[in-house]
């Protein structure tokens, strides 16, 4: 079966991913102070990618408004969350409206809210943007994420504006981040072989031969353009609480860019794809950038041009579209290799 | 007309000056399989379309078990208990056969568990089972058109349309799919709208034949008596006979 999904539970399917998870955060994120920061990082990215794979892998229809989401979780969490004197000072002469100055929550109950205002945003433009197909569909998502950018960046009265909002507080704790993507995948997991993940990625193959099977384009997609965006609101939540501060130029185009070819490159339809994707280009990635700042890779100090980074991503995107369509994973689930018969 | 039966009145539809339907009325009952013949052209397609509600006519009325269809969405008709097939298949060429199948039933908000039993058991009747655990777009053209209808009666459908399901098939594939025909007759019980180019297994299929031609009913009745009408022949059959 090529990039189709999976659609009846299987354990491997599910438990692989998360061992491999596990693995990746003990060994990895335990190496050194540095690259624990970086499986921090990486393991909100891949909530996002999570979330961008529950849409965009099973309906077919590429967003480009899912940083949206992750902005508005992140700031959420962010603005309940960090200490009242830090609200107070540091965005005094922006005027912050003062309701926003005084609530403090819970870092847990904060990344709920989080997920669920994204989740409210996502079935409020959703009712509009899900009854869009192609490119209007892709350009309208493209037109949610530069008008949350915009209306956070301009306005000063809810946020921090074009400056950063510091004094999050922190989740350092690996397993914690651990946890929460875990929960993520099991929840995009059960999703994806339930019925709407079945139909939707059966809208994906055929948009007009689903609806004679009773099944509304507009209602499936809906729903998991909610479950997608509460997932990405969860990731921006958890980011914020990583980083310790709260800036909206993190949710932009680089950001939509860098996840989307996370989804991509490592297979749309699956969240093996996910989770390899994830991590390959945030290795890669942070391989780079270490050449670009002149740092020894593995003993070897080799520089690049600043910038460079980013154009080595684009064209590994490339390249491994043109070698597998559907992907590194080519949209397959974790399973074990076979071992086969020496005859 | 059958307060049980699929009717539509009185379908007209243009295209701009152009008038593909006038006026056509057709009954289908439960259990009763009729034949749509005419030429290309005729206006067949359309009719269909307009009957799974993926055209709306401009005059007329669509009507199943007393209910009318009129402005709903293909996806609420097929809830009212219409199916369809597609002249081009249209499988989700990179699910599996009993996926297809399976999503036939689950569209329609049966369980997993229901709709992969009955996907099997369709399969089995049908006596292409062993087609799948194979990816739908991998397998051959007859048996494409026989997973296609599987997942248009795995839903249960009381009417199945068929949009020329033998178009493509060899001589050895068109006898498997009348045999399909009579078994989904037989374990389904559905009514069903053959549209189809296939005289011959359009007689042999249908207790009764409807011919369109340029838009207009020319002929409801008997298939033998069809083969012998005067405008029949003329509109469509021409003196070639029987093919």
């Amino acid at each position: 079966m090529k990039h189709g999904g999976v659609t009846k539970f299987s354990i491997q399917n599910l438990l692989g991913p998360i061992i491999v998870l596990i693995l990746l955060t003990h060994f990895v994120g335990g190496a050194s102070t540095s690259l624990q920061l970086v499986t921090q990082m990486a393991l909100c990215l891949f909530v996002m990618v999570l979330a961008l794979q529950v849409f965009v892998g099973n309906s077919g229809v590429l967003s480009f408004g899912h940083g949206a989401f992750a902005l508005i979780g992140s700031y959420v969490s962010a603005i309940l969350t960090a200490p009242v004197n830090i609200k107070d000072n540091a965005l005094s002469m922006n005027q912050l409206w003062e309701p926003l100055v005084s609530p403090q929550v819970n870092i847990y109950v904060a990344l709920v809210i989080s997920a669920a205002v994204s989740g409210l945003i996502a079935a409020i433009t959703g009712i509009f943007l899900m009854r869009l197909n192609g490119l209007a569909a892709g350009i309208a998502t493209f037109a949610l994420l530069g008008v949350a950018y915009n209306v956070f960046f301009n306005n000063k009265k809810i946020g921090p504006g074009s400056q950063a909002l510091p004094g999050v507080p922190l989740i350092d704790n690996n397993w914690i981040l651990l946890l929460l993507a875990v929960l993520s995948l099991i929840l995009v997991y059960f999703i994806n072989i339930s019925r709407i993940g079945r139909t939707l990625r059966a809208t994906r193959e055929d948009a007009m031969a689903a609806p004679a099977l009773g099944i509304s384009i507009f209602k499936v997609r809906l729903i998991a353009f909610i479950i997608s965006g509460a997932v990405a609101g969860l990731s921006g939540g958890m980011y914020s609480h990583v980083a310790g501060t709260f800036q909206v130029q993190d949710y932009y185009l680089e950001f939509t860019f860098i996840t989307l070819s996370m989804l991509i490159v490592g297979g749309s339809a699956s969240i093996w794809g996910a989770l390899v994707g994830t991590f390959l280009i945030t290795a890669v990635g942070q391989v780079l950038l270490m050449m670009e700042q002149d740092l020894p890779v593995f003993g070897i100090q080799v520089q690049i041009p600043l910038g460079s980074r980013a154009v080595i991503i684009a064209l590994t995107f490339v390249a491994v579209l043109l070698w597998r369509s559907g992907g590194i994973t080519n949209g397959k689930e974790f399973r074990i290799p076979k071992l086969k018969k020496i005859s | 007309m059958d307060q049980k039966s699929f009717h539509a009145n009185e379908i007209s539809k243009s295209f701009g000056a152009l008038q593909v339907l006038d006026n056509v009325t057709l009954n289908v009952n439960p259990g009763e399989i009729v034949g749509l013949l005419g030429p290309n052209g005729a206006g067949k397609s359309t009719f269909i379309n307009i009957l799974a509600g993926y055209e709306k006519q401009d005059g007329g009325t669509v009507v199943v078990e007393g209910k009318p269809l009129d402005g709903l969405k293909p996806n609420a008709r097929a809830r009212a208990g219409i199916a369809r097939t597609f002249q081009s298949g249209r499988l989700f060429g990179n699910l599996t056969v009993a996926e297809n199948v399976a999503l036939g039933a689950i569209g329609l908000g049966e369980s997993g568990k229901v709709a992969h039993e009955r996907s099997e058991s369709i399969l089995e009747i049908l006596g292409i089972e062993k087609l799948s655990p194979h990816a739908a777009g991998s397998i051959s053209h007859g048996n494409a058109r026989l997973v296609g209808l599987a997942r248009a009666v795995a839903a249960h459908p009381k009417y199945l349309i068929m949009d020329e399901p033998a178009a493509g098939l060899n001589e050895d594939e068109a006898p498997r799919l009348l045999q399909a025909l009579e078994v989904i007759r037989k374990n389904i019980g559905c009514g069903m709208l053959l549209v189809e180019h296939n005289v011959k297994l359009v007689t042999q299929a249908c207790s009764r034949v409807v011919v369109l031609a340029t838009g207009i009913l020319i002929f409801d009745g008997n298939p033998r008596d069809a083969l012998n009408n005067a405008d029949v022949k003329t509109a469509y059959l021409g003196n070639a006979g029987v093919h």
